[in-house]
């Protein structure tokens, strides 16, 4: 079972829990539309808005076939929780979003609020996909394009908290130098097109410790360190 | 009525049922056989290669196009580090070697096929995401002929070759491999294919072009079998655009005694646990006891004292 809803440009996709593992915030599942169309014969590779109270939330950019049949579908199936989600540390923490990679922030939050103060800053191309900021944290500093979400985290730093990241990969390379440069750990959850998620097919080459890596065995979290190798 | 047996033969050794992966679409020391019948280990090649830069796969149509090249620890990490692994999955593992000269080949056989783990060798000389070798060992019948001649020199395993589509006439580079002393044949790998980039109108993948799989290429793939049977009758493997059971028995038909599954093991990797009780019922819907009762049956005039 299915629900759909929108949340300004963004589509929260809310499937009903079997029952199975639904891992740690960061994981990722496989979501196919069954029966699969011949236009979305792949799945998509999505990590968890949130997962819990018997269901498994996952908010999606509409922008192909694959993510549209996802909206669509009476069935989907779900392969997951995989990969390796955040290493979730002692005390403050700075959740860092930049468009879509806003999604999987809700979780983290709720989790790490047990564990310490949390600030957040987001980044939107428009004012309608940064209504999903709200879902994120009601306190969220938000910043739009042309602004760089750099800019509040700079403001927000050097501090004794752990960088929490998600976003492109410039984004995620800037605030990853950003961190390193006042030695601040940092982890990032990075994006890579996927075919299986489990290691088969090898597509999701990411560049970590200075060589091509399979982005579902290694990731989709990562020490910061690793992409600045 | 007695379930029929999904035991398979190929080249005298004994497979629990006849689905296998196919090279490159499944690491078993990561997620498991997922009950196939026998595992197939991505392409090795004598040097360690870290692959083609992103974007590596993109969708198309029912299928995909990927351009991984070849990515792989190199003969001897292969060795010291998975074939032991290997041996304790619980199912024949066919190894796949790859290389850029007939040599490398050799070498790489060798090696490999001295290793108790491994049941068979398979030949990769069909590889499109490499500038040379591979492939263009694969599209020529002489190379390919003496490559496994080689080949076959190098071990008392059975030797398979592995081959690609896109050329001229399959049944030629079949029929070269057989004469080369090949004892099955493996195919198809992909199909030679680019996907544009819709926003930059420039090709999508790092490496230019690429390979297609997936159901968009199943009849590609059945009739390549359908006529190297024919031209040859040496057990192959049979694959292409698997995603039923319904599929399987067709290849078995066009002439397969084992049958790979590959782009549909990235999108369902419960497909294997749930095609082997389908399989069984389909193969006593058409009237047989055995996987091998299925097999060629497609081919009229080949009866069965010309089956190989």
């Amino acid at each position: 079972m299915a629900a759909v809803e929108a949340v300004g440009a963004y589509t929260l996709l809310r499937l009903g829990d079997d029952g199975g593992d639904t891992g740690a915030p960061g994981q990722f599942f496989m979501l196919r539309a069954e029966p699969a169309p011949a236009a979305a014969y792949l799945p998509r590779a999505v990590s968890a808005a949130w997962a819990g109270d018997g269901e498994l939330a996952f908010l999606l950019d509409v922008r192909g076939a694959g993510t549209r049949a996802l909206t669509e579908a009476r069935t989907v199936s779900v392969v997951g929780p995989l990969g390796r989600g955040f290493d979730l540390a002692a005390g403050p923490s700075i959740l860092v979003g930049g468009g879509i990679g806003a999604a999987i922030l809700p979780w983290l939050r709720r989790r790490l609020e047990q564990r310490g103060d949390v600030r957040t800053v987001l980044g939107f191309r428009s004012p309608e996909h940064a209504v999903c900021a709200g879902i994120v944290d009601p306190d969220a500093t938000v910043v739009l394009d042309p602004v760089l979400v750099t800019e509040p985290l700079a403001r927000l730093l050097p501090a004794s908290a752990t960088v929490y990241a998600c976003g492109p990969d410039r984004m995620l390379e800037a605030v990853a130098a950003l961190c390193a440069e006042h030695d601040v750990p940092c982890q990032l959850a990075m994006e890579a097109a996927m075919a299986c998620g489990f290691g088969a097919c090898y597509g999701c080459a990411v560049r970590l410790d200075g060589t091509w890596k399979r982005l579902c065995i290694e990731g989709p979290v990562v020490e910061a360190a690793r992409v600045l190798a | 009525m007695s379930s029929p047996d999904l035991h398979a033969d190929l080249c005298g050794i004994r497979f629990g049922n006849p689905l296998v992966n196919g090279s490159g679409t499944l690491d078993a020391l990561a997620a498991g056989t997922l009950g196939l019948g026998a595992f197939v280990t991505k392409t090795v090649t004598l040097h360690p290669r870290e692959g083609n830069p992103p974007v590596r796969i993109a969708e198309t149509p029912a299928g995909m196009v990927n351009s991984i090249g070849l990515a792989n620890p190199g003969l001897d990490a292969f060795c010291a580090d998975h074939l032991p692994r290997l041996g304790e999955l619980g199912v024949p593992v066919i190894a796949s070697v790859g290389g850029w000269s007939p040599s490398e080949y050799a070498t790489a056989v060798a090696r490999i096929g001295a290793h108790p783990a491994v049941a068979a060798v398979e030949l990769n000389v069909s590889c499109p995401n490499v500038e040379s070798g591979c492939i263009a060992i694969g599209t020529d019948a002489g190379e390919t002929r003496a490559l496994v001649e080689r080949c076959r020199s190098e071990t008392d395993l059975p030797v398979l070759a592995k081959l690609s589509p896109s050329v001229s006439d399959v049944a030629a580079i079949a029929t070269a491999a057989a004469e080369g002393g090949a004892h099955g044949l493996v195919l198809i790998n992909t199909v030679r294919g680019i996907a544009i980039d819709r926003d930059r109108l420039r090709p999508l993948l790092g490496g230019g072009g690429g390979g297609l799989s997936g159901p968009a290429i199943k009849p590609i793939a059945l009739h390549a079998i359908f006529h190297a049977r024919a031209a040859t009758g040496l057990p192959i493997i049979g694959m292409g655009g698997v995603a039923s059971a319904q599929d399987c028995v067709e290849f078995l038909a066009a002439g397969a005694s084992l049958v790979g599954i590959g782009t549909s093991l990235f999108a369902d990797p419960g497909l294997p646990q749930r095609m082997l009780p389908e399989l069984g019922r389909l193969v006593r819907q058409h009237g047989a006891e055995t996987i091998e009762d299925l097999v060629g049956v497609a081919h009229p005039r080949l009866s069965s004292s010309t089956r190989a």
